[in-house]
């Protein structure tokens, strides 16, 4: 059974104003993706991976079409039910970390948790735990602006799958990296996918990043171009390295 | 909990924004306190005020059909809450000697020594009269006949001759407010044994305490008091100074709510800014799982500390400010200066309504931050400019459709002139959100005539104020409220400044003034002794123009009290009094006919129309009259009906004068000085020049405007600081924007211009829509004061009063803009860039 499921799924932007025209960003986007998948969505900019990702993620709505979670319509639910299922069910990775500056590293993990009304105590706990699933234990009581950008990356996802998500969608999240810490973090969410049998969904635009993932769909002017099964997920170490072009972090 | 720790890291981490949030709520807060703590001082002032010139406010017992009453029929009043005093009088005309001299007088009785404990009346000297042989002299009429403590005078009544000893000398302002006219105090029983009237009063004289309503305590007492007893307001005494205390009140009630709603807005704004900044913070939340209500909940109680925090302080500065602007107040209003009283509820309340209204100010941006789309939230371009919404627009009509039903309501007299200042404030809240429709295209119009050298720093200025109109109505709706305050209250102080002096100045049209010894001039008494002899002989001088007698008596028209004022008016010089809705030429005819002016509150309390013949009682005789018009009037404020002095004499016996106005022949005024002082002191009269009369209203006026200044000025200071606050608020919001144009290689020169010329368009279109609001607010008041005075006054534009506060307005924003401006020149440029 599928884990996540879009049926014509459509966005359009902007429109709203007199004279103002509208852009397709997705147009009938039908997608199904089992337990336990490592998800690939690539394409040129502007193709609609990005759209896709945050409408399969709840963090955006469709203009028309439907996002099922676990057999949940998404578009079913007010905004307060969805909140609550972004912060159960789904766990996002941004290119930009998006850590909050003002917290700590544990601090931070622990957010949906504490979100969620969880105690203070457990929720530490579990952040300390998803810590060290990322090695990042020693550098726990740090704020991100002391910590390179592997490091927030790795807090990121760390964060990401504190709440124990169904599934985690990462946008881009080599995309500010340089080599090796894009190989750490890939090597991080595909042990999610063979470890805890968790789906993982990510945009890239970086085909050897692609290469890694169990199945790659890659998009074209908002519709999917092609979707085909890559086979068993390779280790990261039979994938090419990252391109020169995701090399953007600045440090470490 | 995280999130508890997240606000306060993020207070620690960008300490300016959290300190310039609370900065501006205790501005705001401040300015309510010292607004309120200044507008009370203000009160108590005006109230002396009115105590020093009027009297202390009163009520009078008297017998139904008029003449004397027994005082046992009166039921106990003394109970009565906001009752001070009950003073029965008994008056007695009497004729002192004192060696050849003779004056007429009259002698009043009353419990001295009780008066003198209650404080209702001061001894400059000596001590209050006991006994049957004992007096006590006004100040004026003892230096008038040269008596000290100890002297002799001898006393004339009906039956008999009293050799009198003076043990005690009288302040004539205290005496005045009861004795109305007489300076001579006896004690009440022995005065009513030497009239053969024991245990008669002629009235009883209910004092309301400091603080009580005369209103409420009329009510209460005529509602105790047998058939045969009625109660009003004395009617020498609903005069000028209440009228000014009652229309200055109404001033304050003004601005002090308007200062209420300047503070909502500088913590509105405060608020907002301080929320959008954070809008990533907010939306990272919501994508991470917070719920709208979560985020809505955290923003409300960071609301709460920040705007707490914020009031302590701001509570403890309006205190501070409130200490030197109240001792100026009580200063310029020449009123004894009183000790700060403050109320002990004023700072609790202060907190709270600060901490309150910090939260309700947060309640919109709180659900801004609640509805931030994650993914917008997210984004790196800042959100998309937005425009004025539907319903902002339909508030702002709804509110100027309610405060335009009251007003016209007020206007029309079916509320109370104290309606119309709920309904002012909501007009000026309605103007203030109005102007986002027209405040772009006028930053646009204003941004044309900067010059092309700074093309880059005005378009990148406009686009920032038009990017947000709703924060930037908020920014310059503290200014547009404080120029409006200060010109429109400003107009209408003016305004009403020139009616009171175009006034008088008709009134008192001559160069000496002679009265009696114990009335001071510029507050007409009732009627005292007459002063026909002295009149004779000053027409008799040498080097004198004109002599006009003024007698004033209190009468009764249409069955309320008036004051009647009998007065010459020569053929060869304009009305004394300005008439409304008839010529004076018209209006002299009428008068010459026998018929008489009815002051404009007169007729509006009594229903009195030009046309009506009403019946008038004075002195127990009642006659007829036909009202010719209505004229303006501020004796006993306005409560006035006036006659020729020979129509007053035929139906009244009011023959003689209380005034005497000596007009110079040119050049002889000086030299009439000495033998006019002869002829007041062998009278027992007072001699006082115009000037010296000019002088003394001027002095009373002037303090009640000086004081409405004071507060005004004070709303201007704090209308700066919430200006340079925000601007500082705005510059700290664009620290990224900021940073990535120095990086880009925006001159340091050029960012200045930038934030100031941003401040200067603020500053010129906030005063220019300032100066409309002003204008209307001015004619409003205009209208809302008509019912009150019950005839227009002039309204005109004085563009000096709105060149200054335009001035004013751009300097403040200028000066406001030039510290953040500095800041933001010297910003480090990586960290700026990287901040969020």
């Amino acid at each position: 059974m599928s884990i996540l499921r879009a049926e014509h799924l459509q966005k359009t932007f902007g429109g709203s104003g007199a004279g103002a025209a509208s852009v397709a960003a997705l147009d009938g986007v039908d997608l199904s993706i089992e337990q336990g998948e490592f998800v690939a969505i690539t394409g040129a900019s502007g193709s609609g991976k990005s759209t896709l990702l945050h409408l399969l993620g709840g963090i955006s709505r469709p203009t028309a079409g439907s996002v099922f979670l676990e057999g949940v319509d998404l578009a079913s639910l007010d905004d307060d039910a969805l909140a609550r299922v972004r912060r159960r069910r789904i766990g996002f990775v941004f290119q930009r970390y998006n850590l909050l500056p003002e917290l700590s590293l544990v601090e931070n993990v622990s957010l949906p948790l504490v979100l969620d009304g969880v105690a203070d105590a457990r929720s530490e706990a579990a952040a300390r735990a998803a810590l060290e699933t990322v090695g990042l234990t020693p550098r726990a009581g740090h704020r991100p602006d002391e910590l390179s950008g592997g490091e927030q990356q790795r807090g990121a996802i760390a964060r990401a799958l504190v709440a124990e998500p169904a599934i985690v969608l990462a946008d881009e999240p080599t995309g500010a990296l340089d080599s090796v810490n894009s190989r750490r973090v890939i090597e991080l969410l595909m042990r999610l996918v063979t470890e805890r049998r968790q789906t993982v969904i990510l945009v890239t635009h970086d085909p050897s990043i692609a290469a890694v993932a169990g199945r790659t769909i890659r998009m074209r002017d908002g519709r999917i171009e092609s979707d085909h099964r890559n086979g068993p997920e390779r280790g990261v170490e039979a994938a090419a390295p990252p391109s020169a072009a995701s090399t953007g972090a600045p440090r470490e | 909990m995280t999130i508890s720790r997240l606000l306060r890291r993020q207070w620690r981490k960008r300490p300016g924004r959290a300190l310039a949030t609370v900065a501006s709520v205790a501005v705001a807060v401040a300015a309510v306190v010292a607004t309120w703590v200044a507008a009370d001082a203000s009160r108590a002032g005006y109230r002396r005020l009115a105590e020093t010139v009027e009297g202390v406010p009163s009520i009078d017992i008297s017998a139904r059909g008029g003449g004397r009453f027994e005082a046992t029929v009166l039921p106990k009043l003394a109970d009565i809450p906001g009752v001070r005093a009950v003073v029965p009088l008994f008056f007695r005309p009497t004729l002192l000697r004192v060696g050849e001299k003779r004056v007429r007088e009259v002698a009043v009785g009353v419990d001295a020594a009780a008066l003198v404990e209650a404080g209702l009346l001061t001894l400059t000297s000596g001590r209050p009269c006991e006994a049957a042989d004992e007096v006590v002299l006004d100040a004026a009429l003892a230096e008038g006949l040269a008596k000290r403590i100890g002297d002799e005078v001898i006393m004339f009544a009906r039956r008999s001759i009293r050799r009198m000893t003076v043990v005690g000398i009288a302040d004539s302002q205290s005496l005045k407010w009861f004795a109305e006219g007489g300076g001579v105090v006896v004690d009440i029983q022995p005065l009513e044994e030497m009239s053969n009237a024991f245990g008669l009063v002629d009235r009883v004289r209910v004092v309301v305490a400091p603080g009580g309503s005369r209103p409420t305590v009329l009510a209460a007492v005529a509602k105790r008091l047998p058939a045969t007893l009625a109660a009003e307001v004395p009617a020498g005494r609903a005069g000028m100074a209440e009228d000014v205390l009652h229309s200055a009140n109404l001033g304050l009630d003004f601005v002090t709510g308007l200062t209420v709603a300047m503070a909502f807005f500088l913590v509105g704004n405060a608020m907002l800014m301080n929320v959008t900044e954070r809008r990533r913070s907010f939306a990272l939340l919501r994508v991470l799982g917070a719920t709208g209500r979560q985020v809505e909940r955290f923003v409300m109680a960071e609301a709460a500390l920040l705007g707490a925090a914020g009031s302590v302080v701001g509570a403890a500065a309006g205190l501070a400010a409130a200490v030197p602007i109240s001792a100026g107040i009580s200063r310029t209003l020449q009123a004894p200066a009183a000790s700060l009283v403050v109320h002990p509820l004023v700072i609790p309340a202060a907190i709270a309504l600060g901490t309150l209204v910090a939260v309700a100010a947060a309640w919109w941006p709180a659900r801004e931050a609640a509805d931030v789309e994650p993914l917008a939230g997210l984004a790196d371009a800042p959100p998309p400019p937005r425009g004025v919404s539907g319903r902002f627009l339909a508030m702002a009509v709804v509110m100027w459709a309610v405060s335009a039903v009251v007003m016209t309501l007020v206007v029309w007299e079916w509320l109370p002139p104290r309606a119309a200042v709920p309904a002012g404030i909501l007009m000026m809240l309605a103007f203030v959100a109005t102007t986002p429709i027209v405040l772009p295209t006028l930053c646009a119009a204003c941004a044309r005539l900067i010059p092309e050298r700074w093309r880059i720093e005005r378009t990148l200025a406009v686009e920032q104020i038009i990017r947000q109109p709703i924060r930037t109505a908020l920014t310059t709706g503290v200014l547009v409220v404080a120029v409006s305050n200060a010109i429109g209250l400003g107009h209408a102080i003016r305004d009403n400044v020139d009616d009171v002096r175009g006034w008088y100045t008709r009134l008192m049209r001559a160069d000496w003034m002679l009265t009696h010894a114990g009335m001071v001039s510029g507050g007409l008494a009732m009627a005292g002794p007459k002063i026909r002899m002295a009149e004779e002989e000053v027409r008799a001088l040498t080097g004198v123009k004109r002599v006009e007698g003024i007698g004033v008596a209190a009468g009764r028209v249409a069955g309320g009290a008036c004051v009647v004022v009998a007065r010459d008016i020569p053929a060869d010089t304009p009305l004394p009094t300005d008439p409304v809705g008839t010529t004076e030429a018209d209006l002299r005819v009428a008068l010459d006919r026998g018929e008489a002016a009815a002051g404009t509150v007169l007729a509006r309390r009594s229903g009195i129309k030009p046309g009506d013949e009403v019946e008038v009682e004075v002195y127990g005789r009642t006659a007829r009259v036909k009202i010719a018009a209505l004229v303006v009037d501020y004796t006993s404020g306005g409560a006035s009906l006036l006659l020729r002095r020979d129509v007053a004499a035929r139906l009244f016996g009011l023959e003689a004068a209380d005034i005497v106005l000596v007009t110079a022949e040119p050049g002889a005024m000086a030299s009439l000085r000495d033998p006019l002082q002869r002829i007041a002191e062998s009278h027992g009269m007072l001699l006082r020049s115009f000037e010296n009369v000019q002088a003394f209203i001027n002095g009373i006026v002037g303090g009640v405007v000086n004081s409405l200044w004071m507060i005004l000025g004070l709303g201007f200071v704090v209308g700066s600081l919430g200006v340079a606050n925000t601007v500082t608020m705005n510059v700290l919001e664009k620290t990224r924007t900021l940073g990535l144009l120095r990086a880009v290689g925006m001159t340091s020169g050029q960012v200045t211009r930038l934030v100031v010329l941003e401040s200067v368009l603020l500053g010129v279109s906030g005063g220019l829509i300032g100066a409309v609001g002003g204008m209307c607010t001015a004619l409003l008041i205009q209208l809302a004061s008509q019912p009150l005075l019950g005839h227009p006054i002039r309204a005109s534009l004085r563009p000096t009063v709105v060149a200054v506060n335009l001035v004013a307005a751009v300097a403040v924003t200028v000066l406001a803009a030039w510290i953040p401006a500095r800041r933001a020149v010297h910003l480090d440029l990586l960290e700026s860039i990287s901040t969020e």
